[in-house]
């Protein structure tokens, strides 16, 4: 039995998500030159940069295991069925 | 790059290093039929597990250079090289793009190449060989800055006492050995080696280095903030627009690499090639996240020093940090033949991939289709070896003014990403505005960069001949769209077909 296929293109939140993550990784928002407040001993720009980057990585590899299903049943099925582990 | 601290220690850990990628080599190809099929030899039989997989991923997407040139652009940078981080992340985002059909559709179609991908979709011999143009051209000027970077690590780490020239013929012999011995396997399973050894050493210098500077990182940044603001503050519109750009164009580049579309095909399930990429998204913070701090503290022991200076960076971080003790002596002798091994594991993934593409592609497309498998192995395995040497040839006699035609890489290979991922989900995609597309944007992208304007108000010419090509592609394909019937067969070919794919007991596979 064919269950859902999941395929990640098909879902526009997740490529807008993606895109908004990218845009403001790079701090053109801000004001050139600034550094201060300094949290956790860096400049709050380069915090927020890292945890942009950071929620982008989370976000990429739980994509890759819960948005993305295409044959992965079939495949896995087939393999115990001919004991193929 | 002389390092004091290494020598003989230095030649002994790359002897130990050339040893273990040669028993691998050994051990995958033994007992094995490999050159009797492309599958086998190029692919692994299609079946690589998931930890085989991951390194060989890992090792492909992260060379040498991402130490020893990454820190130094850290070091002249400063912060704004966080973007170092996304722009190896966003890889993963890209191959999600296409990925999970590409998976499907080459399992049922049995590609070896990416440009089996592209004939199968388009029919057409103009978009078929410029496309292979494109991508061996990227791919060889790839494995050329590969194969310099490993004379100069060698060199470097023996402190010169294996000359830059026998150090790549001594490593060129041994990766052609492993290569010729077991093709992909043997590249997958010397990349969990030579991937292992890479993150260690990235770790041990990083702690290293945080011993050498003492203080915390209020310290750090409070001190570059007094000697160079400019590397700490946010930067400036250019430097941001280039951030993204850089997103861009290694996203869309390095996820498109042949050698990279052909991880997809090599992996033994979807499960384990998802799985494989979820954790390769992790990677980039605590590789070149590490490295981008390696960078940064580099600017507070080392200030001051220029441009060409600032390239030996890691050299003299390593010998600082070696000086500590007998423990750190040790394991920077392991990071440096580790960044020697990590150039190797790269470079070998490419060459494969080369070999692959004149096997499959030119050989058994056009000269010669009839032949044998087994024939065509061989006619690649030769091939890689002339490319090689041709490549030795080039680097060696640098052909004066034209040089810069050897450093366009992702900016052409990246004009195929229309073409490969578009073609999978747009059935009106026609052949003849891909081929126009493709063309002007890689002339664009080597004008750009041949006159020595590789960016435009930040954006990189890659990245231009990327738009324009889109633009070509996609306005072409809706005042000139292809035929019914071709579209019809479009459809039908990019379908995933999931009521007809059946899990084959016998080879293990869908068909």
């Amino acid at each position: 039995m064919q269950k859902k296929v999941k395929e990640p293109i098909r879902k526009p939140w997740i490529w807008i998500t993606m895109g908004l993550l990218v845009l403001f990784n790079a701090p053109w928002y801000l004001p050139v030159g600034s550094m201060e407040p300094y949290i956790l001993g860096v400049p709050y720009w380069v915090l927020i940069s890292t945890v942009l980057s950071l929620v982008l990585c989370g976000f990429l590899s739980w994509l890759c295991l819960h948005e993305w299903d295409i044959v992965e049943d079939l495949e896995e099925e087939g393999r115990e069925r001919s004991g193929n582990k | 790059m002389n390092l004091t601290f290494s020598g003989a220690d230095g030649i002994i850990i790359l002897v130990v290093y050339a040893v273990i990628m040669l028993v691998v080599g050994y051990l995958a190809g033994r007992g094995k039929k490999l050159n009797e099929s492309l599958n086998d030899y190029y692919l692994a039989g299609k079946n690589l597990g998931i930890i085989a997989l991951f390194f060989t991923l890992y090792a492909t997407q992260y060379s040498g250079n991402t130490v020893v040139g990454y820190a130094p652009n850290a070091y002249r940078e400063g912060f704004s090289w966080l973007q170092s981080i996304p722009f190896m992340t966003i890889i993963v985002g890209v191959y999600l793009m296409f990925a999970p059909r590409l998976y499907a559709i080459s399992k049922r179609a049995n590609f070896i190449t990416p440009t089996d991908w592209v004939t199968y979709r388009f029919r057409n011999k103009a978009v078929t060989i410029l496309a292979i143009i494109l991508m061996l051209w990227g791919l060889g000027n790839y494995l050329l800055e590969q194969l310099v970077a490993i004379g100069q690590a060698a060199s470097g780490l023996t402190g010169g006492t294996i000359p830059y020239e026998y150090a790549v013929i001594g490593f060129v012999f041994v990766m052609l050995t492993y290569e010729w011995l077991g093709g992909m396997k043997a590249v997958a399973f010397t990349d969990v080696m030579q991937g292992i050894v890479l993150m260690v050493g990235i770790i041990v210098l990083l702690i290293g280095a945080l011993t050498l500077t003492g203080g915390g990182i209020s310290s750090l940044t409070s001190d570059i903030a007094t000697t160079a603001p400019e590397k700490i503050g946010v930067p400036d519109s250019i430097t941001s627009v280039n951030w993204l750009s850089m997103i861009l164009l290694v996203g869309f580049g390095a996820a498109i690499y042949p050698h990279a579309v052909q991880r997809i095909y090599s992996s033994q399930s979807e499960r384990t090639l998802k799985r494989s990429l979820s954790r390769i998204a992790l990677m980039p913070p605590i590789t070149t996240g590490f490295v981008l701090i390696i960078g940064i503290i580099g600017i507070q022991l080392f200030p001051d020093l220029d441009t060409a200076a600032s390239e030996q960076l890691v050299g003299l971080m390593a010998n600082e940090v070696a000086a500590i003790n007998g423990f750190y002596y040790w394991m920077m002798v392991i990071l440096f033949g580790g960044i020697v091994a990590a150039i190797v594991s790269t470079a070998d993934s490419a060459l494969l991939s080369f070999s692959s593409m004149v096997s499959n592609d030119i050989y058994g497309k056009y000269i010669n289709p009839d032949a044998p498998e087994k024939k065509k192995v061989k006619v690649g395995k030769f091939a890689g070896i002339g490319v090689i040497a041709l490549l030795l040839w080039i680097a060696w006699n640098p052909p004066g003014t034209l040089y810069q035609i050897f450093v366009l890489k992702f900016e052409l290979l990246v004009q195929v990403f229309p073409a490969f991922v578009l073609g999978l989900y747009w059935k009106r995609l026609a052949a003849v505005p891909v081929f126009w597309g493709m063309l002007t944007g890689a002339i664009i992208a080597a004008a750009m960069t041949l006159t020595g304007n590789s960016t435009l108000l930040g954006v990189h010419g890659g990245v231009i001949g990327l738009a324009a090509n889109f633009f070509i592609c996609t306005v072409g394909s809706l005042l000139i769209p292809a035929s019914q019937a071709k579209q019809d067969e479009a459809e039908e070919r990019s379908s995933m077909k999931l009521e007809e794919i059946k899990y084959n007991e016998k080879t293990g596979s869908l068909g």
